[in-house]
């Protein structure tokens, strides 16, 4: 079987499993309201969880902790524009990427060419952009409704199936394309592989990291603004719980801080895997405790399961190539070495 | 003699971490009465210590290598241990401080085997185990409330030999510091920073070296915790919640690379008084609230504008 495709469908069965035992616990988990409700909710984590694939997948320990900041700008600046109707919407929606984008590409101008490390460029960037946000309200106190066609684009359904999946699906269709098989995408992954290698061979790796933050705060502004329509209103904090389920589902989905993967099918499988595991731990009422717990044991076994999976890969290529000895290196296990090379 | 000094500060990369002090004690000073006076500057040092403490453990541990995303829900679950523990039953208060700092020795141990033996990368698996210690701390106390000793209180708000208390908690995290630079155990720690696959080629135990970074560290935490819960005498498990960030801001304002094996805990010490008076200047200038945040990122975003100009490399 094609090793891209065992982790999705993995995540889906653990999704189905997950299904079934929510159904015997409690009769009525399963039925179609219930299931559309769910992709709902994945839809706008999937969104999120792109932004962290492309920054990821560019390496460097590239990480993009402003995402919910930047959703939190992209809701508030399209509700401020959009001010409750219909006609402004487009222009709302339009300002919010774009400030996205601009936030982002200060993300990556950082990154890139600053070289800052990227946890800390993007956290730097949220505290200015989260205060800013925090000072602009405070001076115009815009309005923040959203207006009637978003709210029909991120919280209704057509014909059972809720319009901000479909939007998911047609945004997953054309990562999955950009990602894995446009040639921005080989050069974003061959970056995040061997970032020398890559320049050497004539991609423009600077550009393609701006690029990819850039991408991730567009991609955030567009979430934010979408959840915008899904909450009926805009307001401080709105992405904030984004931040790091996104990395989360970005790690269970397969794709690693070191850089050079960029599995979108796999992250959104895990959207979709984390959303049902959250709601049959809320609807078998187990409190935030038990979920916080059970949250990070999983992201801790996916975790130890890439670990394994690299062990054995690596134990596949590598013996009877080498002499045993005690002094052959082992990869070094942390990826803080790969922020090293790979900066 | 200034030359000297002067180029020494350049090599320690702490020159812009103390520019930004200096610039933020003359505000506050100007801002503050009596800013030097023993009593304000007895109630900063209480408001200070725990961000220092938990600063220069996030600095141990970033020195070699690796970086600690739980340390602020270790703080939550370490302050519901000693507000939830009664007294009477595990010895006293001294019994309650036992059981704290073994709590928080064993979470730095897990983290440090997660991430030297296991060979999980640091920054998502301490994010996992710090989901994990905050559920733990939820479990243990679902609401703020519960108690800590006065004796304990009392203890914090008084003075060692005619020290401030808080003062001798930071005292000591430095001095854990200064005798583990002079051992080989500290110059080890840079080694492994610096260069894992190299140190482990000079023969150095690199896993082992980590898991001391991890508990030294989360040593301090525990030192930090326990200011925190002696200031609000109560339990609260989101009490940690923003000491995460706010450790890895002051390591890097502190000059201290995160890719390991540059700078030192006196960066981070630096850092965290940086951070710890810009909030005083901000609610002593009479700013806005609404104005906190930004001008807090406005000061990491300088601190990082110094860093760049300077010309270092920071990865």
């Amino acid at each position: 079987m094609n090793p891209a495709l065992v982790r999705p469908l993995l995540l889906i069965g653990i999704s189905i499993l997950l299904l079934i035992v929510g159904q015997i616990l409690l009769p009525g988990f399963l039925n179609a309201n219930q299931v559309a409700n769910q992709l709902k909710i994945a839809a706008f984590l999937g969104i999120f969880g792109l932004c962290q694939t492309i920054v990821m997948a560019a390496g460097g320990q590239g990480l993009d902790l402003s995402v919910g900041a930047t959703a939190t700008l992209g809701g508030i600046l399209g509700a401020a524009i959009m001010h409750g109707s219909n006609g402004m919407t487009p222009l709302g929606g339009l300002a919010a990427i774009g400030a996205g984008l601009i936030v982002g590409s200060v993300n990556g101008i950082g990154v890139a060419l600053l070289r800052i490390p990227p946890l800390v460029a993007t956290l730097a960037i949220t505290s200015v952009v989260d205060g800013g946000v925090i000072v602009g309200v405070s001076l115009v106190q815009p309005s923040n409704a959203a207006s009637p066609v978003l709210v029909t684009i991120s919280g209704w359904a057509t014909a059972g199936v809720p319009n901000i999946v479909l939007v998911w699906v047609v945004l997953a269709t054309v990562a999955i394309w950009l990602l894995s098989f446009s040639a921005w995408g080989r050069r974003l992954t061959d970056t995040g592989a061997n970032a020398m290698a890559a320049l050497l061979s004539g991609t423009d790796t600077t550009d393609v990291r701006i690029g990819a933050y850039a991408l991730s705060g567009g991609l955030a502004a567009f979430a934010g603004f979408m959840l915008t329509g899904y909450v009926g209103q805009a307001f401080y904090g709105l992405g904030d719980p984004y931040i790091l389920t996104s990395i989360v589902i970005a790690a269970v989905g397969g794709v690693t801080l070191a850089g050079g993967r960029a599995p979108y099918l796999g992250v959104a499988c895990a959207a979709i895997m984390m959303t049902v595991l959250v709601s049959l731990l809320t609807a078998i009422a187990i409190g935030e405790a038990g979920r916080q717990i059970i949250f990070g044991a999983t992201l801790l076994g996916f975790l130890m399961l890439d670990r394994c999976m690299k062990g054995q890969l690596h134990k596949a290529l590598f013996s009877g190539l080498r002499p045993r000895s005690r002094a052959a290196p082992v990869p070094a296990p942390s990826t803080m070495t790969n922020l090293r090379s790979g900066g | 003699m200034t030359a000297d000094a002067w180029a020494a500060l350049r090599r320690s990369s702490l020159g812009p971490g103390l520019l930004m002090l200096l610039v933020v004690v003359v505000i506050n000073a100007v801002l503050q009465d009596n800013f030097f006076g023993g009593a304000s500057l007895d109630s900063n040092m209480a408001t200070f210590a725990p961000t220092v403490l938990i600063c220069v453990a996030q600095a141990i541990i970033v020195l070699s290598g690796e970086l600690d995303l739980s340390v602020g829900a270790g703080v939550s679950l370490i302050n519901c241990v000693l507000a939830s523990l009664p007294p009477q039953h595990v010895g006293g208060s001294l019994g309650v401080l036992a059981i704290g700092l073994a709590v928080s020795l064993a979470l730095g141990f897990v983290n440090g085997v997660l991430v030297a033996y296991v060979g999980l990368p640091s920054l998502v698996a301490t994010f996992a185990t710090g989901a994990i210690w905050f559920g733990l701390g939820l479990t243990i106390m679902p609401q703020p409330g519960g108690v800590i000793a006065d004796s304990l209180g009392d203890f914090y708000a008084g003075h060692v030999l005619g020290v401030p208390t808080p003062l001798v908690f930071v005292i000591l995290a430095m001095a854990i510091w200064v005798v583990l630079a002079r051992h080989r155990a500290g110059r080890r720690i840079f080694a492994v920073g610096s260069n894992a696959v190299a140190s482990r080629q000079a023969g150095i135990p690199v896993a082992r070296i980590k898991l001391m970074a991890f508990v030294t560290g989360w040593g301090l935490v525990f030192l930090s915790a326990l200011a925190i819960s002696c200031q609000t005498m109560s339990g609260d498990p989101r009490l940690g919640q923003s000491y995460t960030l706010a450790s890895v801001a002051a390591v890097v304002i502190g000059g201290i690379s995160l890719g390991g094996g540059r700078g030192s805990p006196w960066g981070a010490l630096v850092g965290a008084l940086v951070l710890g008076m810009v909030t005083n200047v901000i609610y002593f200038a009479g700013i806005p609230s609404s104005w906190q945040e930004f001008v807090k990122g406005i000061v990491v975003v300088i601190a990082l504008g110094f860093m760049v100009l300077e010309g270092r490399r920071t990865a």
